[in-house]
């Protein structure tokens, strides 16, 4: 899609666009695609349609019965999707995921801007920097979070009783009002290398010059930042933001190896509780509450896509 | 766009290799379907699938498999101790062919659904002791006379002591809730930790401290009944509520974890099972499962258990019983006379007897020899005796995250919060499942 005309007419015949008018016998001309075209899409499409479409259109089958994922089950219409509405503990789930995702969102962009801004600046070592920064996104999450839940758990305490830091002598993991904040931060620290990428790569599309005019001017390096590096990387900021919500609304992993939805019910995010629906005999009533959700989320996903092409980015 | 131009030399051949190419991946996806339902023999050996619920005996198992396989050379008997693949077996319809589980609320569910086979007709039935196999029954039984388990395992769990610590200090094993608290001021005065908590696990707080005292201070399966029959219909105001019921347990539980070490916040079961093998306290209120953990941390630890008095009358000081392992076959197995089999020998008094001796266990059998391990003689009177409940948390539908209610409570100490909590849930779940 991003060839114009203008390349197409610099480009020698034999390159991969299709001439407008040459006497070459052209596939769209005579009506017929090439069927190689339906051998990419169609084992794809029926793949996806097997493994992804189908299960869920099962799941919203089931939302209407009383199925606990085995044996015998009946038509109870919509009471399920009644029944999580006056559910305050499900609500509660929905409180926390969006708080959750919100918040680390707004963190996780704070920071990755931040470290790329230092990393495309001229330091010393910068590679090597660089590649140390990367290292969180390679490292699976579960992993991550077991050594944090260690950390939090055992080292944390210990040192700050040898200081003196009451108030971290107890492990923040089991502080009901605080270990969200344990969550945040560990993810932060996973998801930060990512949207650091997206940065780096949106700041070495603008060019140097323009920070040049802008030093002849005597603008400050703040005011540079401001009125220059943002708005001209607007567009990736509003790709991190967009991909880091979606993926933070599905939150899991770091949970369930950090405090396991506790203590109590203070960090249960509503992908766990749809995931105990399926061991809790509770099918059929948590694939009511995955649809509510994916509705949710495709309602968020729309909106996002508006304000996407109101910016002129693709993804 | 065009990036591949038509070829005009060789249509066929590449239209022939994405035609093999797709028969080659539907033949992939075929065997997926195909397996599930056919009987698993070959050259007349039948192959038969055993899933039992215990990580920690897949040894012990592996052993008792290969003598049942030297005896019965018809029949190969593989052990699955995934007991996460139960479910989604079923829901393949391929669930393996015999299954051990620990029998509870979660367990008593399968019954209820027809998962299992009726066993009441098998000649080991009649060799369980009836107390053991009401244990089993009281939750229910298929078409309200089927007998779906046969207890294997019985696992009674009270307080574990440190012997030597209990010796040192001059403490004898407390019978009443009194004593009991005595006990742990004088560990305290000494500069003991009276009882290593594990609060990080939360179900660590529920077996214990909630089952413990809830059990010792209210007829469990009485109240239970009352509340299941009371169905979607039940307030918080009913006489038959938690919040009604549950008010004389909260206060205890308190005092229980105020006598726990500073930090169990944020210990968990592994570190639990560290630190009292080494001595670290002097009482652990954990069940059987974990004496091998603290004899594999420490093997000169000298361990007793005793069931913990909640009043002030011995005579009700009860145990902690739960059937560890109950033996069940599924309904649909087309194995089922090789499954019998193996269930045969599994019950007889040689297997069962010896691995419930060597597994601080008690045998559900009629005749079972007295237990002489003393990690778990101070709880063999309490069972001999029919002195023993299901712990409650046992009776919870595996949907309501009990524990994490358990463990609020013990961290924010809001007891009427807790116990409104715990009606909602049983109210919303009654709800959903009733309809």
């Amino acid at each position: 899609m991003t060839t114009t005309s203008e390349t197409a007419q610099a480009a020698p015949p034999a390159a991969s666009t299709v001439p407008p008018k040459t006497p070459r016998r052209s596939v769209r001309a005579k009506g017929r695609i090439d069927p190689a075209y339906y051998w990419m899409v169609v084992p794809v499409l029926a793949l996806f349609a097997f493994f992804i479409t189908l299960p869920a259109l099962v799941g919203v089958f089931f939302s209407l019965t009383n199925y606990a994922g085995y044996g015998d089950w009946k038509f109870i219409g919509l009471s399920n999707y009644v029944n999580i509405f006056k559910d305050p503990a499900i609500l509660q789930s929905y409180i926390f995921t969006f708080v959750f995702a919100l918040t680390t969102t707004v963190v996780v962009n704070i920071v990755a801007l931040a470290i790329a801004l230092g990393l495309n600046a001229k330091i010393k070592w910068r590679t090597g920097i660089r590649t140390v920064f990367f290292i969180p996104m390679v490292l699976s999450a579960l992993v991550v979070s077991f050594v944090f839940n260690y950390l939090f758990s055992n080292t944390l305490p210990v040192l700050a009783d040898r200081f003196g830091v009451t108030p971290l002598a107890t492990s923040i993991l089991a502080n009901e009002n605080y270990a969200w904040l344990a969550i945040v931060l560990v993810t932060v620290w996973q998801a930060a290398p990512g949207a650091t990428i997206i940065y780096l790569a949106g700041l070495q599309s603008v060019p140097a010059e323009v920070y040049e005019a802008a030093d002849l001017d005597g603008a400050g390096s703040f005011r540079q930042f401001r009125s220059l590096t943002l708005p001209l990387i607007l567009g990736y900021l509003v790709i991190n933001v967009i991909l880091g919500f979606k993926g933070f609304l599905g939150t899991y992993e770091i949970i369930v190896g950090l405090t396991g939805g506790g203590p109590g019910m203070a960090t249960q995010s509503v992908a766990m509780r749809i995931f105990s629906g399926f061991t809790g005999g509770d099918y059929s009533y948590q694939m009511a509450n995955a649809v509510i959700y994916f509705l949710i989320t495709l309602l968020i996903s729309v909106i996002q896509l508006r304000l996407i092409q109101r910016r002129g980015v693709s993804l | 766009m065009s990036a591949i131009p038509p070829s005009r030399e060789s249509p066929l051949s590449r239209r022939a290799l994405f035609k093999a190419a797709g028969l080659a991946g539907a033949a992939a996806v075929l065997p997926l379907a195909g397996c599930g339902s056919a009987p698993s023999s070959q050259n007349g050996v039948t192959t038969l699938r055993f899933m039992q619920n215990k990580p920690e005996v897949v040894a012990y198992f592996n052993r008792v498999i290969k003598d049942f396989e030297a005896l019965n050379p018809d029949i190969r008997v593989i052990q699955d101790f995934n007991e996460g693949n139960f479910v989604p077996g079923l829901v393949r319809n391929d669930p393996p062919d015999v299954v051990t589980r620990g029998f509870a609320q979660a367990t008593a569910d399968f019954v209820r659904k027809g998962v299992f086979a009726d066993l009441s007709d098998h000649p080991a039935a009649a060799t369980i002791d009836p107390k053991v196999q009401d244990l089993v029954s009281s939750w229910g039984r298929y078409n309200g006379h089927e007998t779906s388990a046969l207890p294997f395992s019985l696992a009674a769990a009270g307080v574990i002591y440190n012997r030597d610590v209990f010796e040192a200090q001059g403490v004898a094993v407390p019978t009443t809730w009194d004593e009991f608290v005595a006990a742990c001021e004088k560990f305290k005065a000494a500069g003991i930790t009276p009882i290593y908590g594990t609060f990080k696990d939360s179900w660590t707080l529920g077996q214990g401290m909630f089952d413990y005292l809830a059990g010792g201070s209210l007829d469990v399966a009485g109240f239970f009944a009352k509340l299941t029959a009371k169905g979607a219909a039940i307030s918080e105001d009913a006489k038959e509520s938690f919040t009604s019921n549950f008010g004389p347990v909260l206060p205890k539980m308190l005092e229980l974890a105020a006598f726990s070490q500073k930090g169990a916040t944020s210990k968990n079961y592994a570190d639990g099972n560290a630190a009292f093998a080494k001595g670290q306290a002097a009482m652990y209120l954990q069940g059987p499962w974990a004496l091998s953990q603290l004899v594999a941390a420490n093997k000169d630890v000298r361990l007793g258990s005793f069931p913990l008095p909640v009043t002030n009358n011995p005579a009700d000081t009860k145990a902690r019983v739960n059937v560890d392992m109950a033996l069940s076959i599924t309904r649909n197995t087309p194995n089922m006379a090789a499954a019998r089999r193996f269930v045969s020998y599994l019950l007889d008094p040689s297997v069962v007897n010896a691995y419930n001796e060597k597994n601080a266990a008690f045998s559900p059998l009629k005749e079972a020899p007295a237990v002489e391990n003393p990690q778990i003689t101070g709880l063999a009177a309490s069972v001999r005796a029919g002195r023993y409940y299901q712990g409650a948390t046992t009776y919870f539908p595996p949907s309501v995250p009990l524990y994490n209610y358990i463990q609020s409570f013990v961290y924010g100490k809001n007891g009427e919060q807790f116990l409104s909590a715990l009606d909602d849930e049983w109210r919303r779940v009654a709800e959903r499942t009733a309809v």
